[in-house]
């Protein structure tokens, strides 16, 4: 029997890895995305462990081939959208990303609603982690934390043109506030890493 | 990762990977031989294990493997990357040859 849950996560990402994982745990497995929609069917419980990857700064084909590669290794892999569709005619700018990928737009072959990636692996006793390498990771978060700093400045650019509509400006100021603080957690997350990486070697 | 091309010290999951395609492998199976040959002491996640193969075919010191016309892609070394490879075996024989002597020397 299939169950369908209702969520939007944005960037919480740690959250939203969480939450598939409690799913799992009692007995739901993923077998669909929507924008909010997630679909999932009955299993084992803890039969599958999830990772959720952030991988809007890769061009159409890389993110392509990374699910390719992933897909390869015999995981399930899950497209997944980080934003609402509020962006006017369809099409994003991501400055960050790299060539290939800086203007997204709802055509099939782009990346557009498909920031992150959902994986799947059947447990086997093992933790389930993606990045492990220090140095990846750290590069991770890393290509992680620069679409916030954008974030962040369009907020406050929507707050200064609204100026002085308190309401507006109140939810641009909300609205940085939120992207800084996601900012500063990913390279928290960095400096931690790099910390350790020392401390191995 | 990052390895010191001066002084030919690879890091450990860079030579793993050499050492595992002297025979083809896809990334699977790159996962298990480290996984194996450490004893489960090394565990390589798929991300990081993505990058790392991209960076070493970037380097010319892997390539791949036949025409991917199989769906899963497979992976060699090419032979610059033995020649790090056996590069790297040398340094490190060296190392362990000058280490065991003086550990010896100072039990």
């Amino acid at each position: 029997m299939s169950k369908v849950k209702i969520r939007f996560f944005a960037g919480f990402i740690e959250s939203q890895t969480k939450w598939l994982n409690s799913m799992s745990a009692k007995g739901y497995r993923l077998v669909k995305t929507g924008k909010m929609r997630y679909v999932f069917e009955e299993c084992e419980a803890g039969k599958y462990a999830y990772a959720v990857e952030y991988v809007g700064d890769k061009s159409f084909k890389e993110e392509e081939n990374y699910k390719e590669f992933l897909e390869d290794m015999g995981y399930t892999v899950f497209y997944k959208n980080m934003n609402l569709d509020f962006s006017p005619f369809k099409i994003t700018f991501r400055p960050w990303a790299e060539k290939g990928g800086k203007i997204s737009s709802n055509t099939k072959r782009s990346t557009y609603n498909k920031e992150l990636l959902i994986v799947e692996k059947e447990r086997d006793g093992k933790p389930f982690e993606l990045h492990t390498d220090n140095e990846d990771l750290a590069n991770y978060y890393d290509r992680l934390s620069v679409p916030w700093v954008y974030g962040c400045f369009l907020f406050l650019l929507w707050g200064i043109l609204a100026w002085p509509f308190m309401p507006v400006v109140c939810v641009a100021g909300a609205g940085a506030l939120l992207c800084g603080t996601f900012f500063g957690r990913a390279r928290h997350k960095i400096k931690q890493i790099l910390k350790n990486n020392e401390l191995e070697e | 990762m990052k390895d010191n091309v001066k002084s030919g010290a690879l890091t450990e999951v860079t030579f793993f990977i050499l050492l595992s395609l002297y025979t083809p492998r896809h990334g699977y199976a790159i996962m298990q031989f480290i996984e194996e040959k450490t004893g489960g002491r090394l565990v390589l996640g798929a991300g990081s294990l993505y990058g790392a193969l991209n960076t070493l075919t970037e380097k010319g010191w892997i390539g791949p493997y036949g025409d991917s016309g199989g769906r899963t892609k497979e992976y060699c070394i090419t032979p610059e990357g033995k020649a790090i490879a056996e590069k790297e075996l040398q340094r490190l024989t060296e190392l362990t040859k000058i280490a065991a002597a003086i550990v010896e020397e100072g039990k």
